[in-house]
Parts: C-alpha cells; structure tokens; sequence
C-alpha cells in the first residue's frame, strides 16, 4: 500500500513537528486524539505541498479499485474541519477503534440531478445530506469519557444548536422566478425554497416566548456572521410566531420537559443573494467545493441564473427509547439556468445581435435578404455540463459509502452519457455513480428538447399584487388559480410590516367578479388566525385556510392604510419603496406543496429630507419676531403721536446729536474768538 | 421696529391707505397685466436654464446600443406580418401577437374590456430582478391620428425579443398592445393597479411607440411628455429621451411642431414654445392623446416618442432610443424623483422650473383677490354687519350656484348637449341686456356676490395653480373679464351692452368654444366639449369639472349681479369704521 506508507512517513514528519512547537504535553487523552492531530496539521499542510487532493489525485490512478480503507484514510483526514490545535503527546499509537476502519464510513450523501425543462431550461439540484455523531442530550460531553467529534457535520452548527437551543432550523436564499406554468413544481416540493431575499425558520426550545425570542435574535446574529447575510436585520418587528408549522415528518425532541418548543419565523425580502452567501456555503460541506458533485457550484453560474435557491434544514433527531440523538443537516442548491444564452455567454459575453448567416428565420413566412420573420429556438441539443457550469465535476466525495451521484432527469428523446479521459457511456437510469477520483463529465443530448420528463401537476398558481397605489392607502389582492380537477386545500401564511396597517373588514373573497356568498365564503375560508400589527414591535401576522374548487380562480383582497413613519426610519441608503415579503402558500390537500407569492414594493410618502432645515429657518424667523414684538410690548410704552413727538423733540439721537453739537459749538466758539 | 413705525406713520399721514383703497380696481387690471408680462418675460435670456440630467444612476447612452444590423432583419420580418393584421379583428391580432411574445418566454394575458378595447400585455420577468418593479413598452394599435402602428408594433415585438435576451435587467418588462393610445390603454393601466391577474410589480416608466406606416426610415423623433391634470413625467425622463436621441443623431421636436417650426432658439421661438406648452397641457385629453397620458396619477413617468417623416435615419434607431432608454431607466435604484415633475420646456435643451413661472399665477389669482376686495370694500355697504341678511343670502346663493353647477356638470357627463349648453350660456350672458324690468336685485346683494365670487375662484385658482398650472393660468386669464362686469345701477344701455359682452367672453364653456375655434384648427368647438366630458368619463381628465365647480358657479354669481340693481338702507356696523 502505497499510500499508507506515505501516510505514516507524513505522520511521523507531523509528530517531529509537533515536537518543535508544542513542549508541554499532557499526555491523558493520548489515544483519542491521534487522528484528530492529524486531521488538523494534515489540513493546514496543504500550504506545504501535501494536499489531501494531490494525495486522492495520485490515488485515483487505480480508479474504482479504491478500498474502503483507503478511502477512510483519506477522508478522515479531509472530514475534519479546522479546529483549534489540541494539545497531545505525539503518539503514534492507532487507535483501532477510530481510526482506519475497513467499516467506518461517514453519514454523508450527496447527489446532482439534472432536469430539462421547457424552452431550453436547465434546472440542478444539488443535493448533500449530512449527520452529527450520535450524542445523549443533557449529557455534556466534559464530564462524559467521550470526546465531541465533528466528522462531517459542520461544527459550527453544533455549538450555535447548542447555545440557542434550536431543535430545528431551516434557513433559504432564494431569488428569481420561477416559472411555474412552465416549469411545473418547485424542486422538493417548494418545500426547500424561500421567498426572494433571506427567510429563516426556527424550532426553539425555551422557556417562554421572551427566552425563545432572545435565543432567535442570537442564532440570527450568528447565522447572519456565517453566512454574510444581513440576517442582524431581523428583530421583533420582523419575526413571527406562525400558527402554520413547518411540515415535520418526525417529532422534535424536547431535551428538558419544563419547556416548550416555539416556531419563530422571519424573512427579509429582496436581501441580494450572491456569492458572499455561496462560499460560507461550500465551506460548510466535507468536500468544500473540492470534490464530488460541490466542484460544480461556481458563483459565476449560478446567479447567472433564471432562478436559485440555496438552503439549510438541520434538525436534531432522537431515538425515543435509547434516548440518543443526532442532528442532520441537508444542504441544497437548485439552479435553473437557459442553456442556449449561458452557452452563447460562453462564446460572446454581450447578446449582440447574431451574424446574418446565424439567422434563423421561418421559411413560411415571407423571407429574403431584407426580411426575416425569427423562428423559435432550435429543439436540438447537445451540451456538456462542463460548458455550462463552467467546470468538469472533479472526483467523488469518498466518504461516505455512497458515492457521489449524478441523476439527469429526462424522457426517452435524451441521450444522457457520461464522459470520463474521452470515452463516454451510458446507463440504463441515467444516474451515474462518480466511484473515481478523475475528471467527470455530463453530455446531454436531444433531438427534441420540448419533451422533458413528467412532472406532476402544480396543485395551485398563486399571485399576490399591490392595488391602488395611493400615498395613504392601498390594498392586497392575492390570485388563487387551481388549475386541477380537485379541490385544493391551502395554508395561507403572511407577516406584514407594521406600517402596512391592515383592515381586515375590508377583506372580500370573489370568484370572477362576484363576491362570494357568506355560507359559501363559511366553507371556503376557515380556521383564520390573525395577529394586529404593533407599531415597531410586531409584524401583522395573518394565517387562513383557504379551499379553492376545481378549475377555479378565486381572489381574496383587503385594503390597508399606509403608516407615517419617524423621520429616522426612513433607510439612509437610496431606496426605491419598502419590501415586503412573500406569502407562504402551503397546499395541505390533495398534495403537499408549498409555494410562495413575489415580493412586493411598497411607496410609502417620503418625506423631503432638506425639509427640517427649511422648517428650522422658518420657525426661528417666525420666533424672532414674536420675540422683537413680545419684547417691545413689554419694554416700550404706549403714547398717543402728539406725546410721541413732544418726547422725541426733547431725546432721541437726533436730539442728542444737536445738543452735542450745540455744546460743542458753545465750547469752541469762544476759543475761535480769542 | 422703528422704521417700521416711521413708515406706517408716514403712510398714515399721507392717507395713502383710502387712496389704495380706490384703486384697487386699477391694481386688479395691474396685477394681470404684471401676470402676462411675467409670462413673457420666462423666455428671455437668462430667465431660463439647460436641462441637465439630475440622477447620477441614469447614465444615458452610456452603454452600447445594439439594436441594429440584423435586428432590422427580423424587425422586418414581424413588420410583413403585421401589416396584414390591420384587417383582423382585435381578438386575432392579439392571438397572434400574444404567440409571438410567448415564444420568446412572455407570460401574456389579454385585458378584455368591451367598452373600451382590449389590450394584450406580457411580462417579461427580469433574471436578476426581484420582480416588484417594471417598465412599460406600450404600443398602440392604432395611433392618435387613428393610423394603424405597424412599424411601432413591429419595433414593440422585436425590441421585447432583443430586450428579453440581456442578462441586466434589474426590473421586469412589461410591453402592451392596446387597442388605441386613449381610452383602452388608460383602461388597461387602471385595471393594472385594481383587477389584472398577471401583474409585474409596480411600474417605474412608461415609453409608448408611435410610427405608422412601412417606411424604414424617418426624418426626426417627436417627444409627447403631457399628462392628464397638469402632470408632467420627472424631467430627468425627459431629458435622457432627449439626449439619447440627439447621441444618435436624431432631431427632437416637441409639441408636434416640425423640426423647422421649432425656430432658431431665439427668444420668439422659445415664447411661442412655452405657449404652445402652456395650450397642450392644458387642453390634455382634448386635444390629440398620444399614449403616455394614459399613464398619469399613478407615479409612472411616460413619454411617447413619434416617428415622423420618412428619410435620413432607419428604423433601428428609433429602436434604440427605446432601448438606451430602457437601459438607462433600469439604472435607476430609487424611483424618478431627483429632478424637476412642475416645468415648462422651451426648446428641447432649456426649461423653465416652477419657481420661475409659479408667480404669474399667484398674481392672477392675487388679481381676484383684489377684485373681490374691491367690490367689497368701496360701496357704502361695507359698514354693513357680518350676519346680515344680504351677506347670508350671498352664501346660500353661493352654495346653491355650487351645487347646481354639480349636478350640471354630473348630468352633462350622461347626456353631454354641448350646443344647448353654449345657446343656454349666451342667453344667460343676455340677461343684463334682455332681463324684463321688473327683475331686479338690491345693491349690497349685487356687492356680496361678486365679492363671494371673485374670493372662491381665486381660492379655486390658488389650489389648483400649484398642480395644473396651465389650467389655473387660463382660467384666470379668460375669466378676467367677469371682473370688469359693473353693477346696473343706471340702466344704461352701453353699460348693459358691456356687460353682456364681458359676461359672455368669461362665461367657461362660451370662452372655451372661442379658444377653441381659434387657436385650435384641427378642433371643432362643439366638439372639443364633447372632449371635455369625454376626457372626464373615460380619461379621468378633471377640467370639465373645475369648469363646472370652479369657473361656473362663480361666473353665475357674476351674471346675477348684472341685473338691474336697487339700491336700500342697510344698518351700518357701528364697530367697523373705515
């Protein structure tokens, strides 16, 4: 074995190393921490030329053959995330229980499916899912004879989890639109997309609703360092106790039975999702962006796109009768991306128009040299995923006992191949399992790319705008289209800004142009739970079920009056209106789905910022001269014009000026006559 | 203070103040010649600035524009196609054309309206955009002069073709195809702000193309930037339409004048377009509609850029001034609001701001003021108590001169009689003339009304001259002459005569029927009031009604002042001495 002699010489130049820096040792937890040690410097030697991936790279020569203990060798070293140096002695005992194990391998899994979609779209879904090591609850691991071991799981989720007792958290970015009349529905169900901008759910474990809001704002604030998200930005007046959960497919553990469990929720629209978002991201995976199907997530790409979604769901999952749990985390990024203009970016970056000879035009309409009526995008296709991602997928995680996969999701028109050192082939599932460390690649080919695989229905189209867009009022108006031959059940979940101020009496249901009528109404709209806003302290928090009949369009609207808000909340920035988020739509029956409105745009007045200093220079003019006028009243004394006079013949300046020039007269005078 | 004090005693010793009493009536006439003269004196040099564009983020002709080389191809090749759809009905047209938007990835949606026309929309939802705003393409079918738009068609759907393919757009693109530039198009973005289910966020700006015919070539660009109400598009819009077109070339014409017509930029030219200005505006939705009124009270700036002639540049360029426009515009991360929404542009580089022309209206409206002073004051009935009977009388005269005039107006919106109404109005102006003898007023009644009268229409002017200037100038200017009306206390025939006369020119509707006729000859009168109330259904143009409730009630009160007056005792107020 090649490699593991290389292994143990690195080892040994490792534990010299050590030597020279560390010179107090303590010498008690020796075997346990071998492989950390090592985990550890091996990470940081990349620098030095000794990289994992170089190690995989020269590895990979022998392809498929790989051992699980190899494997293990080399992931245990890439699994563990940076941490801080733990004193040791440098034993080079192993450990036979943690370290190379021909069994172990670590609870990670990760796959790409790639879906055609109408009109030439191209949607992935990156998939990665990842589980803590098993842990008892309320047992900390100080006083315990274990260790707290990170494999895959991403440490830092472990202490904030920790510290803000969160049982369940599920953070998106989501931005664009998504085409649903095209596309069909959202990847997961929508149930891993957020609104445009940041949304951020949580399952809270507290003693009160204060606690439980105080451990929220902290796993914000954290989660917003993570993740270089603005996520500080949310506070009371932003977050909401929903009254809707979360679908849970499992019960969530309560570690201490004197509290409860809260769902808070929150969500900054339009929050700009870019790759400062992305990177943090990566990161957080064991292969961080260096092997397996995460090669692929490249800035550039995917907000290149027509739709993306990043998100996190980390839940803590527990065995009720052993009383051990672990948390698990899954990971995803949906891209939808246009083949035919990312690939023509790839040719020319400015959508110029195209040469004369590229033109294609209908030939059954009147064509010549002059004229050319544009015929629809060409249905044939072959791409390589490489072009439109921009880079080949480098390797497989080789960590866990499942490789890496890479799904395409298509009908029978698609010739789907893989592509490895020139040579392609194919699969019977289209699903390719990346087992080699090599360079990989994904040809797509179609004859016919308007036939894509089936998907099912969407359940309901839902569509949400601003109506009568006045300086004080205005109103909502949300479009509920169920385009099925079933009844569709349906949670509606919005949290308004407090200075929306809503009127619920003016909330009218109607179908066509008709209101509905009120038994009708009765059996349509129920279980309604609304919560007022509080001026800079709440967000209106307005739930109901809603039941849209078959082939059905169905609009529920209400008026709100728009708030005034302090001269100090207006942002500072240049501002185009007020977000305000998207409804969260979720389908109960016949299906489970979940769907979100857009975000929308609210004018509030603005006020002329210059305005306070004209304001001050007009009330200190006018103060002035109540002050000059005040202040003669109360000094000056009131005279008839005839006293007036005959005061002013005998003082005033003018008065003065004559006597003194009088007396002056009378002393020079004489002097003048000697 | 204590000069203050000399002067006033000055003043005092020198009696001015009964002396500048008499002559208020001489101030009124000064105060609207001062007015007039204001007006004139805006296009002098140095009265007036260049227009400059005020938001930074706007850019204009900063990036390259590509609509050009085979763009023309396929512009072309719509063009072929549309220029059969002008026989289709409405509804197939827009099937068609709806297919085209779609095939490039348009959501589309047909507004129906029966009454008005439909009007095809589709949204282009921005990659990069968060979806909550958008800017308008809109396109006519047919334009104001009824033409059918089948250059403006072909350049809407293949601009949306071009536009759809560039990554940058940080707001979605909404293009239109209404039925006509007037009632269909105002319907359609009334519906967008109430009732439309496929919606795109709120709409920033508005460009509404205009270039009938086939030609592929056009001489210069027509700018139509006046709104219903006074409103004027942010003059920053304005100005980027204007400086895109001369960076590529083109000449801009303003007011529908040739590019001839618009003069040298001498002080004459500029006088004859800021009173063109004044005119257009305020005669908006009576005069031809080009489009981009359609799109005035809901915080959306609009233009309509117009293709005229058929030489010198290709139709690509018009093309890309809509376009550079749409670039620029998408720049902007706040909504239009750095520059000027209140101006008067004299040539397509100079304007004028409110400040500067603001005051010849505040001096008109000062003018009534003074008039209604004036009639108040120097009679022998001014010592006459507040509660007395003729001042209440004039009030509920007043109050029911307004609300007759309300229901007038509400009538006429139903069945408009503009002809009965002007015949109505000249006879009423003949009632100083042809009122039987046994009809008469008494004097301090003929007083109070007129100064009741004169007081609302300048409160009316004052309201209104901020928001529609235009509007309030003209009011005042042509309801002038009511001032002048003199109280029948000899029976004089020339009197009588004068009166009829200046009652008739000041009545609203006579005096508009005259404005009309002669300033306007592509408009008939009769017609024009037909417009009026038109503009008012269909348009949500408010004139007619200031007509009504503003100009009307106060012209009545005038009118029956001119009868044969009576003069009586009144109680003097003891306390009020002058």
């Amino acid at each position: 074995m090649r490699l593991f002699s290389l292994r143990l010489k690195l080892e040994t130049l490792l534990a010299v190393l050590l030597i020279l820096v560390i010179s107090s040792a303590t010498g008690t937890q020796e075997e346990n921490i071998v492989s950390r040690d090592e985990g550890s410097e091996v990470g940081r030697s990349e620098s030095s030329g000794l990289d994992v991936e170089s190690l995989s790279r020269d590895e990979s020569l022998s392809l498929s053959s790989v051992t699980s203990a190899e494997t293990e060798s080399l992931t245990s070293e890439k699994s563990i995330t940076s941490e801080e140096p733990v004193v040791s002695t440098p034993s080079i005992h192993w450990d036979e229980s943690i370290g190379v194990n021909e069994d172990v391998s670590y609870q990670f899994d990760e796959k790409l499916t790639l879906r055609p979609l109408p009109n030439n779209f191209l949607q992935s879904s990156f998939m990665f899912e990842m589980n803590s090591t098993e842990f008892t609850p309320g047992v900390s691991s100080i006083d315990f004879d274990k260790y707290s071991h990170y494999t895959v799981f991403p440490k830092v989720f472990n202490s904030i989890l920790h510290t803000t007792s969160a049982r369940k958290l599920q953070i998106r970015f989501t931005r664009g639109f998504w085409d649903a009349e095209s596309w069909g529905r959202l990847p997961h169900d929508g149930f891993k997309a957020g609104g445009s901008g940041v949304e951020l759910w949580a399952v809270i474990e507290a003693d009160s609703k204060e606690d439980a809001y105080l451990k929220w704002k902290k796993l914000a604030n954290l989660l917003g360092g993570i993740f270089c998200a603005s996520l500080n930005f949310i506070d009371s007046s932003k977050t909401t106790f929903p009254h809707t959960s979360i679908a849970d497919d499992f019960e969530l553990p309560l570690f201490d039975s004197n509290k409860q469990l809260f769902l808070l929720r929150a969500a900054l629209a339009n929050e700009p999702v870019c790759t400062e978002n992305l990177t943090p991201f990566v990161k957080l995976l064991p292969t961080k962006g260096k092997s397996g199907i995460s090669t692929l997530l490249d800035g550039h790409k995917v907000f290149d796109s027509y739709w993306h979604s990043l998100s996190i769901d980390i839940s803590t999952r527990c065995d009720a009768t052993s009383n051990i749990c672990y948390d698990h985390m899954e990971a995803n990024v949906d891209v939808v991306l246009h083949v035919p203009s990312t690939l023509s970016r790839n040719e020319m970056s400015i959508p110029k128009p195209v040469s004369g000879d590229n033109l294609r035009c209908d030939e059954t309409k009147f064509y010549d040299a002059f004229h050319c009526f544009p015929k629809s995008e060409s249905t044939e296709t072959s791409y390589l995923i490489s072009k439109i991602y921009g880079r080949q997928l480098k390797g497989s995680n080789l960590i866990s006992n499942h490789p890496s996969r890479v799904c395409a999701d298509v009908s029978e028109d698609w010739n789907i191949l893989i592509e490895l050192n020139g040579e392609y082939f194919a699969t019977d599932n289209n699903c390719f399992d990346l087992t080699n460390n090599a360079k990989n690649d994904i040809y797509f080919e179609s004859s016919n790319t308007t036939s894509i695989s089936k998907s099912d229905d969407v359940p309901v189209f839902v569509s949400r705008s601003l109506i009568s867009y006045g300086n004080d009022r205005g109103g909502l108006r949300t479009v509920f289209r169920n385009p099925t031959n079933k009844d569709v059940r349906v949670k509606y979940l919005e949290a308004l800004p407090w200075f929306m101020r809503v009127f619920l009496s003016t909330m009218k249901l109607e179908t066509g142009d008709e209101a509905v009528e009120k038994e009708e109404l009765r059996r349509l709209l129920s279980s309604m739970h609304y919560l007022p806003a509080i001026d800079r302290k709440r967000p209106t928090n307005l739930e109901y079920d809603i039941t849209i009949p078959a082939f059905s369009t169905y609009v529920v609207s209400y008026q709100f009056e728009k708030t005034l808000l302090e001269f100090a909340e207006y942002p500072p920035d240049a501002n185009h209106g007020f977000e305000v988020e998207s409804a969260v739509i979720t389908v109960v029956e016949p299906v489970n789905y979940q769907i979100r409105t857009s975000t929308l745009l609210l004018v509030l007045s603005t006020p002329d910022f210059s305005m306070p200093y004209n304001v001050i220079i007009l009330s200190s003019t006018v103060m002035g001269l109540i002050f000059g006028t005040l202040f003669n009243l109360l000094v000056k004394r009131l005279l008839t014009i005839e006293e007036a006079d005959r005061i002013k013949a005998t003082s005033g300046p003018k008065y003065k000026l004559r006597k003194l020039k009088e007396k002056l007269l009378s002393k020079f005078a004489p002097r003048k006559k000697d | 203070m204590s000069i203050l004090e000399n002067l006033q005693r000055r003043l005092i010793d020198a009696g001015l103040l009964p002396k500048f009493l008499a002559a208020l009536p001489k101030l009124s006439m000064l105060l609207v010649s001062v007015s007039v003269m204001l007006m004139l004196y805006l296009p002098m040099d140095g009265q007036f600035r260049r227009t400059y564009i005020s938001e930074n983020a706007l850019m204009p002709s900063q990036a390259y524009s590509y609509f050009r080389e085979t763009e023309w191809n396929i512009l072309r090749g719509y063009r072929k196609e549309i220029e059969v759809l002008s026989s289709h009905s409405s509804i197939e047209r827009n099937a068609i054309m709806s297919s085209w938007l779609e095939e490039f990835g348009l959501k589309t949606s047909v507004y129906k309206n029966q009454e008005y026309g439909d009007s095809l929309y589709g949204v282009f939802n921005a990659p990069r955009g968060d979806g909550t705003e958008s800017m308008v393409l809109a396109v006519p079918w047919y334009n104001a002069e009824d033409e059918f738009n089948v250059s403006g068609a072909a350049l809407g759907v293949s601009l949306a073709r071009f536009l759809s393919r560039w990554p940058v757009w940080s707001k979605n693109i909404i293009v239109v195809f209404s039925e006509n530039p007037r009632e269909a198009l105002r319907s359609w973005v009334e519906a967008y702000h109430t009732s439309l289910d496929l919606t795109g966020g709120s709409i920033e700006a508005a460009v509404v193309l205009d270039y009938p015919g086939v030609s592929d070539y056009f001489e210069y660009i027509e700018v139509h930037y006046n709104g219903y109400n006074g409103v004027l598009p942010n003059l920053d819009l304005v100005n980027i339409a204007i400086s895109i077109a001369e960076h590529e070339g083109l000449k801009v014409s303003l007011h529908g004048l040739t590019p001839d017509e618009m003069g040298n930029g001498d002080y004459w030219s500029r006088l004859k377009m800021i009173s063109l200005g004044t005119k257009n505006l305020a005669l908006t939705g009576v005069r031809e509609v080009y489009g981009n009124e359609a799109f005035s009270g809901w915080r959306i700036q609009a233009l309509t850029l117009k293709a005229r002639g058929d030489t010198n540049h290709d139709v690509t360029t018009f093309g890309r001034v809509a376009e550079a426009m749409f670039r620029s515009i998408n720049n902007l991360l706040e909504k239009f609001h750095q520059s000027f929404f209140f101006y008067f542009l004299l040539a397509p580089r100079y304007f004028v701001s409110i400040g500067s022309y603001l005051p010849a209206a505040v001096v008109l409206s000062i003018s009534f003021a003074v008039a209604s002073i004036d009639s108040f004051v120097n009679n022998q009935y001014v010592s006459m108590v507040d509660s007395s009977y003729y001042n209440l009388l004039s009030f509920i005269f007043w109050a029911v001169s307004v609300i007759v005039c309300f229901f007038l107006g509400n009538s006429f919106t139903y069945y408009p009689q503009p002809l009965l109404l002007l015949l109505g109005n000249v006879v009423i102006s003949t009632i100083p003339l042809a009122a039987p003898k046994n009809l008469s007023i008494s004097e301090p009644l003929a007083y109070r009304l007129k100064t009741i009268s004169f007081m609302y229409l300048s409160l009316v002017m004052t309201s209104l001259l901020v928001v529609n200037f235009p509007l309030a100038f003209g009011m005042g200017l042509f309801a002038y002459p009511m001032t002048l009306v003199m109280l029948n206390n000899t029976d004089n025939l020339r009197l009588k005569t004068r009166n009829s006369i200046l009652l008739a020119i000041s009545n609203p509707f006579i005096a508009f029927w005259l404005f009309i006729t002669i300033v306007e000859s592509k408009l008939d009168g009769i017609e024009a009031i037909y417009g009026l109330v038109d503009a008012w259904n269909k348009l949500g143009s408010w004139t007619w009604f200031i007509f009504c409730i503003g100009w009307f009630p106060s012209w009545i009160l005038v009118a029956i002042s001119a009868l044969k007056v009576e003069q009586v005792q009144t109680e003097p107020n003891s306390k009020k001495h002058l």
